[in-house]
């Protein structure tokens, strides 16, 4: 896997994580049952997407963050083909590549980042 | 919905090989079925969750968990250690009982939560840590769960 995607991809993961701290639902298990301090995490959480991101090469990093501005998904997963961040089916050419994932690609429609699931 | 559904027995790991909280994260990430550069990605993942404090809720319970974008469904693992982690739990004792849960960013169904919060209120109940010292083979889990109504 190219390692500027691998990088995209936890950037992607933790923004999740950090997402479901400010869920209702996820905040009340996490503060209640683990005993998370709430606001703690989220700033954790934010010092470590931004150190990863500063890892990103900066024409990578400058996408990753027009993306990150504009919306809470900058990596999609694809999916049988299907670009799950927008619902748009990808090239066939593109999807069927043997070297999926070797290199940083992002969907024609949404701008998502690319990430081949399986 | 019903916990078992998500138990698959390779994924009941009733005498982990583990000696530290994080091979025990390894060898049930490992239960998933995935590559290995995924295994990698989702191991670092559950290891900044804990980061940010630690899943061991008490009583030898833990439930490491996280979203990541390598899963494409929700996957749930069980190990015991009966011989305990050190897992930095909430009552700083051992660990013998993990639950895993991972899942992926979208799900169509939305289980995470309902799942991670029925295995928490699962690892509450007084009896429970007894109980799952006591089966052994993995369809005496999924018993326990359904005898649980879990």
């Amino acid at each position: 896997m190219d390692q500027q995607l691998e990088l995209l991809l936890e950037i992607q993961d933790l923004r999740m994580q950090r997402r479901g701290l400010t869920d209702g639902t996820l905040t009340d298990l996490e503060a209640e049952v683990f005993d998370i301090k709430i606001e703690d995490a989220i700033r954790s959480l934010d010092e470590k997407v931004e150190e990863l991101a500063q890892r990103l090469t900066r024409g990578i990093r400058e996408r990753y963050r027009r993306i990150a501005d504009k919306a809470p998904r900058v990596v999609a997963p694809v999916i049988n083909g299907i670009c799950y961040g927008c619902f748009v089916a990808v090239s066939t050419a593109r999807a069927s590549e043997a070297d999926r994932n070797l290199r940083v690609e992002s969907c024609e429609y949404c701008g998502c980042f690319l990430y081949h699931v399986g | 919905m019903q916990l078992r559904e998500f138990f698959v027995p390779s994924a009941i790991k009733l005498d982990l090989a583990a000696e530290t909280k994080d091979e025990a994260l390894k060898e049930l990430v490992s239960c998933m079925g995935l590559d290995g550069k995924s295994e990698g990605i989702l191991y670092k993942m559950l290891k900044r969750r804990e980061n940010l404090g630690s899943t061991g809720i008490g009583r030898g319970i833990a439930i490491p968990h996280c979203r990541s974008l390598v899963v494409t469904r929700l996957r749930v693992a069980f190990g015991r250690k009966l011989s305990g982690l050190d897992f930095k739990a909430i009552d700083e004792k051992p660990v013998r009982y993990v639950f895993l849960i991972v899942a992926p960013p979208l799900e169509v169904s939305n289980q995470y939560l309902p799942v991670l919060g029925r295995i928490a209120q699962f690892g509450k109940e007084a009896d429970v840590p007894d109980l799952l010292a006591e089966i052994s083979s993995p369809e005496q889990f999924i018993e326990l769960l359904d005898a649980k109504d879990l």
